[in-house]
């Protein structure tokens, strides 16, 4: 299978690298707007095609395509792959598009066009919230009554007001709670808000703190609270607490507790839940979710979070957004 | 410092606050052991205690700690093993300013105004000719003077391990010439080169289709007895250290990011073949007493 990769930031370079291991796959060309990176590029992949224009990757015989590019792009980018025929099946990082009419229209086009896609929404492929997903599937801890999320990150912690930071333009809801709304989405079906409030303590005014109120279709209500400015969150970090009638969950990146209210507690760390993988970069559920999207093209299957499923998630920070005006 | 015995070296991953098991388990450990007095402290009970190395990644934080350790005298008695670069504190760097061309601007800014000229020259060269082997013996050569600077001129550091994200994106990218450059470039610079990876069975299988000298590196890759992190399985990482012609692997996340006791790690290490010493990270003197004197006792030093 040709893959093409589009934007070498660094998760475009974490995805050819996981690409190129995968047996099944041919990295075959790379799309890069920088002149000096694509120059560099050439250099170091002498039998990769190296263009710089999305357009340029038509003809290539690419059979799919990675979106690295930053957010705002991801639309126009998805539009071009598809109106020029660049590949049949798309993979983009998280988010789908930088608003939801944008993530409307990519559906449509999905619709038009065919073709497996893809989100980035790693987390779903990390061990500790596969095994939350199965807990909460069986009914673990009854019936759910609430739920309390957090998306937590030290990248702006102790900066507030420092003019030489610029933190990114896309804000902490799309950029990191996105995660937890996505997982949020996975777990308990669709979701609305009720309330939000935004804060901005860095310097440029895109929103790094966000509170929200959600109910979804079930009734369940549930919280969600984002920051970039929290103390010790060296790397960023999701978590849930989901209460049900029987118990608690608390799962978060690296564990996951079962408490019961007969009294029973159990606790799994990474550790005990079969982490492996064929290949580590990062952490291994890049490798999982790459995996995941070339078997879904080789087994002519649904890749979940697909574009459709994906495109809720941006509804719901368009919602956060409008809620906290 | 040791010249053929087992190396016991103080890991810095609690220095930085960090915690492989759990985020939530560093944030409840507090800030004493990131306090670089403290955390200099630390590496001279371990001292005292049998061990005889420090392995860490170069950050401001550390560079802080050798420089209490030289200030207190200790510095010379450890062997000296640095990880670049600290990627995780670039990647976190480059979304505070501006993704990856802000980042690469700041570090030009800071090799430009760490004054070494040839260097600077090198890394003009690489950016008028988009010479990436000029830029990457740049930032390398940047980086090994940081911890000149930083340990004096007496201590010896003795090893540079290029960071296992690093390693393993170029192992994933087939791109041996760049192991080789890194490699050439150590060995000029009179530093044993090192890789620390993830992907120690595909390093090994790599290494040896590329007919690069496994003899000539050092490696720091995961092993413990419950084979968390050793990727794809812990059989194959076995298989693979067996086949090695010598030791030259550090045992990194021997206590599987402290979900092991320490006397078991190490009775799993032990059995090891090729193992040329171990990295493991503490937070408390009483921990610090423990745990080099038990590694001392089980592994031995030679």
């Amino acid at each position: 299978m040709n893959v093409g990769v589009i934007g070498l930031g660094k998760m475009g370079l974490l995805h050819a690298s996981i690409l190129n291991f995968l047996p099944e796959v041919k990295l075959a060309a790379l799309c890069e707007k920088s002149g000096v990176i694509r120059r560099f590029l050439k250099k170091v992949f002498k039998d990769v095609k190296v263009v710089d224009d999305v357009k340029k990757l038509s003809g290539l015989g690419l059979d799919a395509v990675y979106v690295t590019t930053p957010i705002p792009s991801h639309y126009p980018v998805i539009k071009t792959v598809y109106s020029e025929g660049v590949a049949s099946h798309v993979f983009v990082e998280k988010t789908l598009a930088s608003k939801f009419s944008e993530a409307e229209e990519i559906r449509g086009l999905v619709q038009k066009y065919g073709g497996v896609n893809m989100v980035g929404y790693m987390r779903r492929f990390a061990v500790t919230f596969q095994k939350a997903k199965k807990l909460l599937d069986e009914w673990a801890i009854g019936e759910l009554t609430g739920f309390k999320a957090y998306a937590y990150s030290s990248d702006f912690y102790g900066l507030e007001g420092n003019s030489k930071v610029h933190a990114s333009n896309v804000g902490v809801v799309r950029d990191l709670g996105c995660h937890a709304v996505d997982l949020a989405f996975w777990f308990f079906g669709d979701i609305n808000v009720t309330a939000a409030k935004l804060e901005s303590k860095v310097n440029n005014g895109v929103e790094d703190s966000a509170y929200a109120e959600v109910l979804t279709s079930n009734g369940l209500r549930g919280e969600f609270s984002f920051s970039w400015c929290m103390n010790k969150y060296r790397v960023p970090e999701v978590g849930f607490m989901v209460e049900g009638s029987e118990g608690v969950i608390a799962v978060n990146d690296d564990k996951l507790e079962l408490l019961l209210r007969d009294g029973r507690r159990y606790k799994w760390f990474r550790h005990d839940l079969h982490d492996e993988v064929a290949f580590w970069l990062g952490s291994p559920e890049y490798y999982r979710e790459d995996e995941h999207f070339v078997k879904s093209i080789i087994l002519k299957d649904v890749a979940e979070p697909s574009f459709k499923t994906s495109a809720e998630v941006d509804r719901v920070i368009d919602e956060i957004r409008a809620k906290a005006r | 410092m040791s010249d053929e015995g087992k190396l016991f070296l103080v890991g810095d991953n609690p220095f930085h606050g960090i915690s492989h098991l759990s985020q939530e388990r560093s944030r409840v450990r507090g800030d004493a052991s990131t306090d670089p007095e403290y955390a200099a402290k630390l590496i001279r009970v371990s001292l005292d205690n049998g061990a005889n190395g420090f392995m860490f990644s170069v950050s401001e934080k550390t560079l802080s700690i050798l420089n209490v350790l030289r200030k207190n005298g200790f510095v010379n008695r450890l062997d000296l093993y640095a990880i670049v670069p600290y990627a995780y504190e670039y990647v976190r760097l480059a979304g505070r300013v501006g993704g990856i061309p802000g980042l690469a601007k700041k570090i030009v800014k800071e090799i430009a105004f760490s004054g070494n000229f040839s260097t600077i020259a090198m890394g003009l060269k690489g950016v008028f000719r988009s010479d990436l082997d000029s830029l990457v013996k740049t930032y390398l050569a940047y980086e090994i003077s940081r911890v000149k600077s930083a340990i004096g001129k007496k201590a010896e550091l003795r090893c540079v391990l290029l960071h296992q994200l690093v390693t393993d994106m170029c192992l994933g990218l087939n791109l041996d010439w760049f192991f080789r450059l890194y490699m050439d470039f150590m060995l000029k610079a009179g530093v044993k080169p090192g890789f620390n990876t993830g992907n120690f069975a595909l390093l090994a299988k790599k290494f040896k289709e590329w007919n690069i000298e496994l003899e000539e590196v050092t490696i720091a890759a995961p092993f413990n007895k419950i084979g968390f992190q050793m990727v794809p399985s812990k059989e194959r990482c076995e298989k693979a250290l067996a086949e090695l012609p010598k030791p030259n692997v550090l045992a990194i996340s021997i206590l599987a990011a402290g979900y092991l006791k320490p006397k078991e790690a190490a009775d799993y290490i032990a059995q090891l073949p090729n193992i040329k010493g171990v990295a493991v990270g503490v937070s408390k003197e009483k921990h610090a007493r423990e745990t080099f004197k038990l590694l001392n006792e089980k592994l031995g030093r030679t």
